[in-house]
């Protein structure tokens, strides 16, 4: 019975688009300039993870409300799916399952046909076979028995889009890794100022997808090598699709299977893409500045919060923080300080990292922290660095550090 | 062998240069008669000579130098055994001898050895204090670039150097090679007109993220000692080589390759004992993983006679890797694959007599071991070493505090930007300290 009940507040929580995850930064009750939905229910991936973060990803964005709309599911009566598709500026697909009602699939069509902006999220590509329009939209596809008779392969070869026509598998990846995505398309609106290559963090990287591929544009690709599975091309993770006057953002990463954590939809290349994606796809610009800390060509970048973490999440992580911890709280704390500091804002959150350094946190966590303060501490910190030096032998170093660059004594 | 019976060899070399004055030619010649069993230097006449920090950059600069007959190389320290017994193994079988001496403190070297000069290849976090011992032993100093960790080491060695008559070389040794001299040559003369904007393409990046535990020690490794002045930190298994992606201990790329490629521009623009009066600059550090220096990075400078320089991870520069200058009649973009220019004549045009000759050296360890006998200036001059690595410092302070700083670089500090002179210095890890070791 009480299993039942959870079960139900959860199918509750997500059908009303709320979720266990840390409540986004933006205010959701404010007004946003689009409309979401997230169309889930049945997949071959965890779609109750996977939904909530794309909600969470894109409420970040400070752009959208999100509803979510969930199919029944399978071999369950899908006849009574029908949701109103004309109410949102972009609907996002996290689903592969069952086929819908046919007045759900025209009324699908007609709303991207006809200006809708839609979202292909990953497994996405894998649904319906048979729906020549859906395959229209999608672009390229692959797995539920696609083979030559789908359309050609399409991969970037020698600085163009090519199409392969030729027989063999549809759809399928080597081990799941961080590889290098490139951008292909420098000047479109999503991928407009992103690094020409950076390294997304461990996923699936799809390959050998293929479909009618009409009016698709690849904006970015990742090199399949042979020595991990892969094809030795350079597949599409990135593409738009034109269909009528709909507009289409289909990326082929974000694998979300199992427990977390999820780096493949942490990745903050993944997150920013598909904050970018979906207002292109509502509206056909992108107004979004791309973070600083955007991963590189050889590092990875991850928000485990799908958005950066404030200065008290900074904070709490850097209590518990011991020597060979990930250093991501350290990097973030450093960003963000340089940043208030830059802002004439820094005095405000003096006295907070003052409390840190002498509670009950970790000497690794108080020691960046006095690190921190020897950049930027005024003479208000003197005191609390002083009674450091003499009272907290883990941290006395590194409070006298602070303390000779803020009074430019120096003792050596 | 006793040491104490020695004559002061270096004051040797100072009197001999002294009492012949400019008369010696270079190279230094040697009577016949004087000549070792190898052809070469007699023994009593060679230049004694030792390494601290005997890994990779260590061993190389040493086997360099031991191919120099008239060197004699005699000890090593490093901080790690099997460092310093692997170059104890190479000097031992250079000499087909087995008396090299080896120690672990660079105090207790100093203290037993009577060098002539010493070869110094070590992490960055170290350069200040040893250095500036060695340079108070009155030992001249072949010393490995990046000059120091922080731009008010670098003063201090500056300082010591000098104040001791220390013939000083920095491993920057593109000066000494054909295409850097001629590339910086034509540019001094005006080949390519007035220059206004030089190019600086750095190597790209750091190796790929790594996420290592804390572990024990590897037997043999004196970490305390290797950390130095460096803050304390836990073994992450990142030593040798590796610690140049870490900022406690170096700036990564940029200021490993500021001793090189900015040198050489600060060279061609005859700007080589200044440095810019404003700097900005944007890096992009890594949040996750053991490694911290920038990935990438984009700094401009600006120069009191109006040049620009841009120095960037390479990929993002139009000519990519070294240096290239920009002038009002062309270019010249130079490294160590070659040398191009936007028209292939200028690079055919010869220095007349008249004009602007740079320092001639073909041979970076014998131009220093020349003027160890000569007592002249090298051809990377410890002063000039500073100011090579000052441009790459000035824009890791730009992109640590992400401002647009102003620079005085005869006072050499950001007069209006009190946070930013705080990043000038580190204080050190007790009990280290830079004056008194």
């Amino acid at each position: 019975m009480k299993n039942k009940i959870i079960y139900l507040f959860i199918l509750i929580a997500l059908t009303a688009g709320l979720s266990t995850l840390p409540s986004c930064q933006s205010g959701s009750g404010n007004k946003t300039a689009y409309h979401a939905l997230i169309v889930t229910g049945q997949n071959n991936h965890s779609w109750q993870e996977s939904t909530p973060i794309l909600k969470q990803i894109l409420e970040n964005s400070g752009l959208f409300s999100v509803d979510v709309a969930q199919t029944p599911k399978t071999g369950e009566n899908m006849s009574q799916f029908k949701p109103d598709f004309s109410q949102y500026d972009v609907v996002v697909l996290d689903y592969v399952g069952d086929p819908w009602p046919e007045e759900t699939r025209t009324a699908f069509e007609q709303y991207v046909s006809g200006g809708g902006g839609v979202v292909v999220y990953h497994a996405a590509d894998n649904a319906f076979r048979n729906w020549v329009a859906y395959n229209q939209m999608i672009g390229i596809g692959g797995w539920g028995n696609r083979n030559e008779s789908d359309g050609p392969y399409i991969r970037w070869k020698d600085g163009k889009t090519v199409r392969i026509n030729e027989p063999g598998p549809t759809g399928n990846h080597g081990p799941q890794r961080a590889f290098q995505v490139t951008i292909r398309e420098s000047e479109h609106p999503i991928t407009k100022g992103l690094p020409k290559i950076w390294l997304h963090a461990k996923d699936e990287l799809y390959q050998q997808l293929r479909g009618p591929a009409e009016n698709l544009t690849v904006l970015a690709t990742a090199y399949a090598d042979t020595a991990k599975g892969g094809t030795g091309g350079n597949e599409p993770v990135l593409m738009t699709i034109r269909y009528g006057k709909g507009r289409i953002f289909h990326t082929t990463l974000g694998h979300v299977m199992g427990k977390g954590p999820f780096p493949a939809v942490e990745c903050v290349g993944f997150i920013v893409t598909l904050q970018r994606g979906a207002e292109w796809a509502a509206s056909g610009k992108v107004t979004q500045e791309i973070p600083d800390d955007f991963p590189q060509f050889n590092v990875t970048s991850r928000w485990p919060l799908f958005r950066p973490m404030n200065l008290d999440e900074i904070l709490d992580q850097l209590r518990e923080y011991k020597p060979g911890d990930n250093r991501m709280p350290e990097q973030d704390l450093t960003n963000l300080l340089r940043g208030q500091y830059n802002a004439g804002t820094f005095d405000e959150i003096e006295d907070q990292l003052l409390k840190f350094i002498i509670g009950n946190g970790s000497a690794a966590g108080k020691n960046y922290v006095c690190r921190e303060l020897s950049l930027y501490g005024s003479e208000n910190a003197l005191p609390v660095l002083h009674k450091l030096m003499t009272k907290e032998p883990d941290v006395a170093e590194m409070a006298r550090f602070a303390y000779e660059r803020i009074s430019g004594e120096y003792s050596n | 062998m006793d040491h104490s019976n020695k004559v002061n060899r270096r004051k040797f070399f100072r009197q001999l240069a002294g009492a012949t004055g400019a008369a010696i030619a270079l190279p230094y010649i040697i009577p016949a008669s004087a000549l070792g069993k190898e052809g070469a230097t007699a023994p009593s006449d060679r230049i004694v000579m030792g390494v601290i920090g005997a890994g990779s950059m260590g061993t190389g600069d040493m086997r360099t130098f031991m191919g120099k007959p008239e060197v004699q190389m005699v000890a090593a320290c490093d901080v790690d055994k099997s460092h310093r017994e692997k170059a104890k193994s190479i000097i031992d079988a250079n000499y087909e001898k087995s008396d090299a001496r080896i120690y672990n403190d660079y105090r207790e070297f100093l203290t037993n050895e009577k060098l002539d000069a010493v070869i110094l290849a070590l992490p960055d976090q170290w350069h200040g204090i040893i250095y500036i011992a060695c340079a108070n032993a009155g030992l001249d100093i072949y010393g490995q670039k990046p000059l120091a960790r922080t731009i008010w080491e670098g003063q201090q060695i500056v300082d010591a150097v000098q104040k001791n008559n220390i013939v000083w070389q920095t491993g920057s040794w593109q000066r000494s090679v054909a295409q850097f001299h001629h590339a910086a040559e034509l540019v001094i003369n005006n080949r390519i007109g007035k220059v206004t904007h030089v190019e600086v393409g750095l190597p790209n990046g750091t190796p790929s993220q790594v996420h290592n535990p804390v572990q024990p020690v590897p037997e043999g490794l004196d970490w305390d000692m290797w950390l130095g002045p460096a803050p304390a930190s836990p073994y992450r298994g990142v030593c040798h080589w590796n610690w140049r992606w870490i900022l406690d201990y170096s700036g990564g790329q940029l200021t490993d390759w500021a001793g090189h490629h900015i040198d050489i521009a600060h060279w061609g623009l005859g700007l080589d004992r200044t440095g810019p009066v404003e700097i900005e600059g944007k890096g992009v550090y890594p949040r996750e993983g053991l490694y911290d220096v920038p990935v990438e990075y984009f700094i401009t400078s600006r120069y009191a006679t109006g040049v620009e320089m841009t120095i960037a991870n390479a990929r993002r520069l139009e000519h990519g890797m070294g240096v290239c200058w920009y002038g009002d009649k062309g270019w010249i973009h130079v490294n160590r694959s070659g040398i191009w220019a936007s028209d292939d004549k200028i690079l055919a045009e010869k220095i007349g007599d008249d004009e602007t000759k740079l320092y001639y050296s073909r041979d970076h360890a014998q131009n220093f071991l020349d003027c160890i006998r000569t007592r002249k200036e090298t051809i990377t001059p410890v002063d000039i070493a500073h100011r090579s690595i000052s441009g790459g410092l000035l824009g890791e302070i730009a992109m640590l505090t992400g401002r647009k700083l102003k620079w005085d670089p005869d006072k050499q500090i950001f007069p209006d930007d009190p946070l930013a002179n705080r990043l000038l210095r580190r204080p050190f890890r007790s009990p280290w300290k830079l004056k008194g070791n």
